[in-house]
């Protein structure tokens, strides 16, 4: 025990830093690793790069070409709807950030390794917390800058805005979206700290409770529509339901009425500086009222995180029933012995999905609200020419419900073998059938509900059985493409070192993924639809219209029908083949 | 140094650890043994402050890790088993960061990183990403900043995992002239032979409960005259009735007051 103390040089060398240091040295570590990771793909993936900023560009121009028309129609007939449709995407939107940024906000502050690192040192639990909230709501809320900044240019461009209402629209949107992010941190750490076991019970219910919200507005709309048709009356009664999401108490309603005020131009200096002060104390509002609710999230954080994160620790896994799973069981003994590695693939991946909650509920509630809307299509009394369209809106619908599950669930499945690289890689299974295993995963999952959906629609529109077989061909078509792409780009880009799918499905790859899956979808629609717009044509001019003649009457018949599906299918190999030729080669030379 | 008053933990209804009594003082290199399950790495986050007791109290240099958690963790460096870094910083970058975190003074932060990437041989590769480590460098990188602030406690556990020979032999080195300086050391390891080389005592945790403390002298005195070897010895201790010392209580011999 001799020698210099250990103590001494201790207490000479360090000691409690203040929370404004905890606070710059975390905005320190994330410049600096977001810097290597930029530096890190401008030399690695430059191409992967500029492609995805260039689809995102074209991205978000067709968004803001899309609004632009939207809302130059609607300025056009009836320009109060817009704060109407603004108070209700607002506060949908809002109450997706408060679910999305409470769930990655779980696994952010409890099930990372980085969280237990920091936990180990002498560091605020509400620091931490806030290097944490800053992550999280950045990736709830990419989204939200994706599609809100066309949405609001257009909106600018249409009513003639002055340049500080583009000025003002960064500032509005992130103080906007600090609101619901602070509520969801604050419902992640309450739940984790004080329902400990009930907190999935917890979160089922609070989902449930949101779900039956939408439902019921839904509902409450479509019967409203079922007794009369849609008519201007029913108009004004889905105008006087949405009207429920325009509450002066709600952030939205801050933020709609902000950004209508900062983009009036009025004639007289006087109204537009009116105008803009009005703005000012909508986004002060805003401001405060985000800056408040953070430091409410930062006081739980004291108080609750570092007993939340104990509780959580100390929970035993559930121990699971040994139940004989007789589906995996005549899976796996089913065909031949050559296809049992990739059926054993197969059913490894089905017990996961199973057994994720998160997986499957919002599989079965967004599926299950689509079946809804469709089991009420009935009581809209279309006429044939509008409920073709209808029913191609549908398959519109049910394809970009599949990408956003692809996307998020099955693009990240190649990432997550990462970790079990090793499993794998001894098996004595060619990597080729690891991707096609997921492939067939994907496909099968989604092409059961989304054919059985289109057939749902279709019936309900009393669409003919030679429209209804189209619609098939074209779900099965959708899910092929779709499952090729999200396994494909996961095999060609995978992120092997993450272990949050949220994560990676956030990422460039999940974005590109997303980008080409909904340019995939908008092909196969537009195709498919070209004769029965060309036929709806000629109906409504009469029978001498263009669809009568010459190239529109070939195209709006029986071979014109075929076409199109020749091109979708042409369309449905490509989206399938290319990504998962490029997946394959990549992932037959990963080295992890 | 440390300190575990009458701590228990439960998981749910299980109990992890029960009634656990220990002082350890300062300068003292305590190595806990025992089976998987036995209620190490529940005693380790306990001490560490990620799992907080669910009766009793742990204190590092005096100081509640619970009441004082971040006075406590001044005061304490950590090497877990699975070592976590920041894959996009490099490991220079990684000890300032936690040089950071400690408050320490930038010319004092510059000296102790340089002694310490001198002394884990980080100088190769100490300026490349983390994610280009291998696990023995990761694990050097992760000792080098458990001992960048010249704590007071170290806490290791399963502290070999990935080392090459090499390394342990740099690690086994650094904790007995650590250890001389004053530097108490509670490490949680499978290996016999090191708690056999290093531990001035040994602890043998089963289901929860301390079945033996002491040194290894005292281990090898209170069993039969036909076991030779301390393997033959833990197994057995492992497996059978708890080991008192003749005339104490199990109490008596965990050192509870």
């Amino acid at each position: 025990m001799n020698g210099i103390s250990t103590s001494g040089r201790h207490e000479e060398s360090c000691h409690l830093i203040a929370i404004e240091a905890e606070s710059r040295i975390f905005s320190r570590l994330r410049a600096a690793i977001a810097w290597q990771t930029l530096r890190s793909m401008l030399s690695e993936a430059r191409l992967r790069l500029a492609l995805i900023v260039l689809l995102s560009a074209v991205f978000w121009a067709l968004l803001y070409s899309l609004f632009f028309e939207a809302f130059s129609f609607l300025d056009s007939i009836h320009a109060d709807v817009i704060s109407l449709l603004f108070n209700a995407f607002f506060s949908s939107l809002m109450i997706m950030l408060v679910f999305s940024t409470g769930i990655l906000l779980y696994g952010n502050m409890y099930c990372s390794p980085e969280t237990r690192l920091l936990l180990t040192l002498p560091i605020r639990p509400e620091a931490i917390f806030a290097h944490k909230f800053i992550d999280a709501m950045w990736f709830s809320s990419w989204g939200f800058v994706l599609l809100g900044s066309p949405m609001l240019v257009a909106y600018g461009v249409v009513r003639g805005a002055p340049w500080t209402f583009y000025v003002l629209l960064l500032p509005f949107m992130v103080s906007f979206a600090l609101i619901p992010a602070s509520v969801g941190a604050m419902l992640c750490m309450a739940v984790v700290a004080w329902l400990g076991r009930l907190r999935m019970h917890a979160l089922a219910m609070l989902l449930a409770i949101a779900g039956a919200g939408a439902v019921w507005l839904g509902w409450s709309l479509l019967s409203s529509a079922a007794a009369g048709g849609v008519t201007a009356e029913w108009f004004d009664t889905v105008i006087t339901r949405l009207s429920i999401a325009e509450q002066k108490f709600l952030p939205s309603w801050w933020l709609a009425s902000g950004l209508i005020e900062a983009a009036r131009w009025g004639a007289q200096p006087e109204a537009r500086f009116a105008s803009l002060s009005e703005a000012g104390k909508f986004l002060a509002v805003l401001v405060s009222n985000g800056m408040l609710l953070s430091l409410l999230a930062r006081r739980l954080a004291r108080s609750s995180y570092r007993t939340g994160f104990s509780e959580l620790v100390s929970e035993m896994p559930a121990r699971r029933q040994r139940q004989i799973a007789w589906f995996d069981e005549a899976l796996s003994a089913a065909g031949t012995a050559s296809g049992r590695p990739m059926r054993l693939l197969l059913v490894k991946d089905l017990r996961l999905f199973r057994r994720d909650i998160a997986q499957w509920s919002q599989f079965a509630i967004f599926f299950g609200l689509l079946g809804l809307y469709f089991f009420n299509l009935r009581a809209f009394h279309y006429n044939v020419a509008y409920a073709s369209m209808i029913s191609f809106l549908n398959l519109a619908v049910a394809g970009l419900i599949l990408s956003t599950f692809t996307t998020r669930f099955v693009y990240p499945m190649i990432s997550l073998e990462g970790r079990r690289f090793w499993i794998l890689g001894l098996l004595p299974v060619h990597r080729d059938q690891i991707v096609w295993s997921k492939f067939l995963f994907s496909f099968i999952g989604g092409v059961l509900p989304c054919c059985g959906l289109l057939c749902l629609s279709d019936s309900m529109l009393g669409i003919s059985p030679a429209l209804l077989g189209v619609h098939e061909i074209c779900g099965v078509v959708l899910c092929m493409g779709l499952s090729g792409i999200a396994v494909g780009l996961g095999a060609w880009m995978p992120d092997l070192r993450e272990p949050s799918p949220a994560k990676i499905a956030a990422g460039f790859g999940g974005t590109l993924c997303l980008v080409l899956s909904s340019l995939f979808i908008v092909s196969v629609v537009t195709v498919a639809a070209v004769p029965t717009y060309l036929a709806m044509a000629g109906e409504a001019f009469g029978g001498g219209g263009p669809s009568s003649v010459g190239i529109f009457g070939w195209a709006s018949g029986p071979l014109g029908t075929a076409t199109s599906l020749l091109i979708v299918g042409v369309l449905g190999a490509i989206a399938t083949f290319v990504p998962l030729q490029l997946g394959l080669q990549s992932f037959r030379q990963l080295e992890p | 140094m440390i300190e575990f008053d009458h701590v228990t933990r439960t998981y749910g209804p299980k109990p992890a650890v029960t009634d656990l009594s220990l002082s350890i003082p300062r300068g003292e290199l305590f190595a806990l043994l025992g089976p998987n399950g036995a209620g190490k790495t529940t005693t380790i986050k306990m001490l560490v402050g990620l799992l907080r007791p669910s009766r009793g109290a742990v204190r590092i240099s005096g100081h509640d890790l619970v009441k004082e958690t971040r006075a406590a963790h001044l005061h304490t460096g950590y090497v877990p088993d699975e070592p976590t870094l920041y894959d996009k910083l490099t490991g220079r970058e990684f000890l300032w960061f936690i040089a950071d975190m400690f408050g320490m003074p930038r010319s004092i932060a510059a000296e102790k990183i340089g002694r310490e990437i001198d002394h884990f041989e980080l100088t190769e590769f100490a300026d490349d990403l983390a994610e280009s480590y291998s696990l023995g460098m990761r694990q050097r990188l992760v000792f080098a900043a458990a001992l960048l602030h010249d704590p007071d406690v170290l806490v290791l556990d399963e502290p070999m995992v990935g080392l090459d020979p090499r390394s342990v032999r740099i690690v086994k080195d650094l904790l007995k002239s650590r250890t001389r300086e004053g530097m108490t050391v509670f490490m949680s390891t499978h290996t016999l032979a090191m708690a056999e080389e290093l531990a001035d005592r040994v602890g043998i945790m089963v289901r929860g409960q301390l079945r033996f403390l002491g040194t290894i002298a005292e281990l090898r005195d209170q069993v039969a005259t036909e076991h030779t070897s301390l393997e033959n010895l833990y197994l057995e201790l492992t497996t059978v009735q708890p080991v008192v010392p003749p005339g104490t209580t199990p109490a008596e011999a965990t050192g509870t007051p």
